[in-house]
């Protein structure tokens, strides 16, 4: 394409107005030529360089706060590492191959896991049930405030609070359960049985209201005129809910449970002042566990360890969710039009 | 099947009443449409025949039997919404086949009647896709897939069409029509747009804030508005309309105005001697009853062109006579330009004459 604006005479002055009219004509399309030509690049593309820089004082930020830690882990995780000036030995692995035979480790795996499981339905169900029965209520606003009270307790002062409540010589909640019958003189958290029960009602007692948060703005997305499309089709309130309502609540419910997961994995204050990982170990949950071995026995290699396993299920576990996050089903924006 | 009463009803949001005591009847097998602009209580309506809103007084009839109790699920009823409100996490064919599910359908019988439903609309090749995979056409035709499916004996369409595009728009007015028609379901049709109700209905039923205005056949509403509002929503190009005032001029009435002075005759002058209070009226005519005349026409108002819009088919004149701009519909061919003088020639067996009080028509 070698057509420059410079080709074609111009039909200025003389001639009659046909031809000058026709002049015109030709021009016009002469000039419909030139611009098709390609354009001078006004808008070049960066280069990779370009991005690297943009990006380098978040790299170098991630890697002092994230990076670093993460790799002095592994490092201590092979070695014998003491509190102090002595210099930390290379152990062949000793912290790895004990943690094999390590009854308590796998016990607090097999706690965490349990733990987890009964805080994630009881705070799943408890928080999308209050959600809905939130969801236009008449004094919505105010309740959820009330509601989201123990939220903003530190877990520390919950675990106190409830450290109280349980106490069974003035505890007004074992009181209340001794009353009814339920409990006999056994102390709450005195005993194995009750122990982590009582952990998880103090954890949901605190997050369920998180999880409410989170569906009640779901629940404002649920288009409307799906539900009622499907009460015209011949759908019942509880139908309605689980045909409607929970398919396009589902992105929330994901972000509550990914968020409350890594919470258990990391929160563990208020066993530590509820009951420390006792009785007989039966509320030693893993992150417990690790805090024992890591800040009451100092043995941080053998702590460091633990704490890559830890790491390790919750990335593939956040992986996981990740990947069940982006599945075709999980995509229900509202309809628009 | 089923005639549908609507007997004195009331709804009130709050201290806001949207629609104030609506009497309607619906015969078997009819297409009425409701119409009105936003706002003005016909999708209150609607949604109270479905159910989905309380009915805060009077009664709603299907047949002989009072449903304002019954929940939507009982009502045997069929709603296309107006954002369609397919569920995005289902097929087409499960949005389709979704209320015979409900019901407890057999699965042949669930098969036999989606098929029957899909390709009388000609979706038949979209079955296994999402909603969000279709365009906004055929959005529409799943979601009155979904509504034709059920069989059911009443169906509401809530402005079904009112988002796609007017050149597809006006195809499915007529798909719409036929296919009402060939199913023989009673329909009643909510929509804000007058070509909509006009080209459908059998029978329309104008509302204007909360109050029905008129409710007739499509040719009586447009040829015999009940009142000045009805006269200026219903047609297009709107009604011109200029006050005027009735004086008898030698025994003959006149509308006068300080440009012009037209006479009234026959049985509208009956009309406006049998009234008392017929000094001040509005006037109101339609733009394709004004004819442009050259010469000396007897009656014809002298006015001067003001701008000329050729639409193709027809051409838009705004005339303007003294004060008052008139719009004329004429003849593409149609060779004054602006600031040309012309004459216009009322149809003054088609006019209108309105109360400017109570804004009743006279004829």
């Amino acid at each position: 394409m070698a057509v420059t604006t410079a080709g074609g005479g111009r039909g200025i002055g003389g001639g009659a107005s046909a031809a000058a009219g026709k002049q015109h004509l030709l021009e016009m399309r002469e000039g419909a030529r030139v611009i098709s030509h390609t354009p001078a690049r006004l808008n070049t593309a960066p280069s990779r360089a370009y991005y690297f820089y943009l990006m380098l004082p978040a790299i170098i930020v991630l890697a002092c706060i994230t990076l670093y830690p993460f790799f002095w882990l592994v490092w201590m995780s092979l070695h014998d590492v003491d509190v102090g000036a002595a210099a930390d030995k290379w152990n062949d692995f000793a912290n790895w191959i004990r943690l094999g035979r390590d009854r308590k480790f796998q016990d607090g795996w097999w706690l965490l896991l349990q733990y987890s499981a009964m805080c994630m339905v009881l705070q799943i169900g408890l928080g999308v049930l209050l959600a809905v029965i939130l969801n236009g209520s008449r004094h919505e606003k105010l309740l959820v405030t009330i509601f989201l009270m123990p939220m903003m307790m530190a877990p520390v002062v919950a675990g106190l609070v409830w450290y109280y409540l349980y106490n069974s010589t003035f505890g007004w909640y074992h009181w209340l359960m001794q009353s009814a019958g339920i409990l006999g003189e056994r102390s709450i958290l005195g005993d194995p049985s009750t122990a982590m029960l009582g952990i998880v009602i103090v954890d949901t007692w605190q997050w369920t209201p998180l999880i409410t948060l989170i569906v009640l703005a779901g629940l404002k997305r649920v288009p409307r005129d799906q539900l009622e499309a499907n009460m015209v089709d011949g759908a019942g309130e509880i139908r309605n809910f689980f045909q409607i309502t929970l398919p396009n609540i589902y992105p929330f419910l994901l972000i509550a449970i990914l968020l409350r997961f890594m919470d258990n994995f990391r929160f563990i204050d208020h066993i530590l002042v509820l009951t420390g990982g006792g009785p007989a170990d039966s509320t030693k949950i893993l992150p417990t566990y690790l805090f024992d071995v890591s800040f009451q026995f100092f043995k941080l290699g053998r702590g460091a360890a633990i704490a890559l396993t830890l790491l390790a299920v919750t990335i593939v576990l956040g992986l996981i969710l990740v990947r069940v996050f982006q599945s075709p089903t999980a995509q229900t924006r509202p309809e628009d039009s | 099947m089923a005639s549908v009463t609507i007997d004195h009803v009331w709804k009130y949001y709050g201290k806001t009443e949207a629609v104030k005591d609506l009497n309607l009847k619906c015969a078997d097998g009819e297409f009425l449409s409701v119409l009105g602009p936003s706002g003005c209580g016909k999708s209150s309506t609607l949604r109270m025949l479905a159910g989905l809103e309380h009915i805060s007084a009077g009664d709603i009839r299907f047949g002989e039997r009072r449903i304002n109790d019954l929940p939507p699920k009982d009502r045997d009823i069929a709603m296309v919404f107006e954002n369609y409100a397919l569920y995005p996490h289902k097929t087409v064919r499960e949005n389709i086949a979704n209320s015979l599910m409900l019901r407890g359908a057999s699965r042949a019988t669930i098969e036999q009647k989606v098929k029957k439903a899909t390709e009388l609309l000609q979706i038949g090749h979209l079955l296994q896709r999402k909603p969000q995979e279709l365009s906004g056409g055929q959005k529409q035709r799943v979601a009155i897939g979904r509504a034709i499916v059920r069989e059911p004996q009443l169906f509401l369409f809530d402005e079904p069409i009112a988002h796609l595009d007017a050149k597809l728009r006006a195809h499915m007015r007529g798909e719409l029509k036929i296919m009402q028609r060939e199913l023989g379901t009673t329909m009643i049709y909510v929509t804000h747009d007058q070509l909509e109700a006009l080209s459908m209905a059998d029978r329309i039923a104008v509302m204007h804030e909360g109050v029905l205005q008129q409710f007739g056949t499509p040719q009586e509403i447009y040829d015999h508005p009940v009142n000045e509002w009805v006269a200026g929503f219903v047609g297009e190009p709107p009604m011109n309309f200029v006050d005027c005032l009735i004086e008898d001029r030698g025994g003959v009435l006149h509308a006068v105005h300080p440009s012009f002075a037209v006479p009234v005759t026959g049985s509208q002058e009956a009309i406006l001697r049998d009234s008392a209070h017929r000094a001040e009226v509005r006037m109101g005519i339609r733009p394709d009853q004004i004819g442009i005349v050259t010469g000396d026409g007897g009656d014809a108002v002298a006015a001067q062109i003001l701008l000329t819009e050729p639409l193709g088919g027809d051409m838009l004149v705004d005339a303007a006579v003294g004060q008052e701009k008139f719009l004329v519909k004429t003849k593409p061919d149609f060779q004054g330009r602006r600031g040309d003088a012309c004459r216009l020639a009322f149809d003054t067996g088609r006019w209108h004459l309105f109360d400017r009080d109570t804004g009743l028509a006279y004829f």
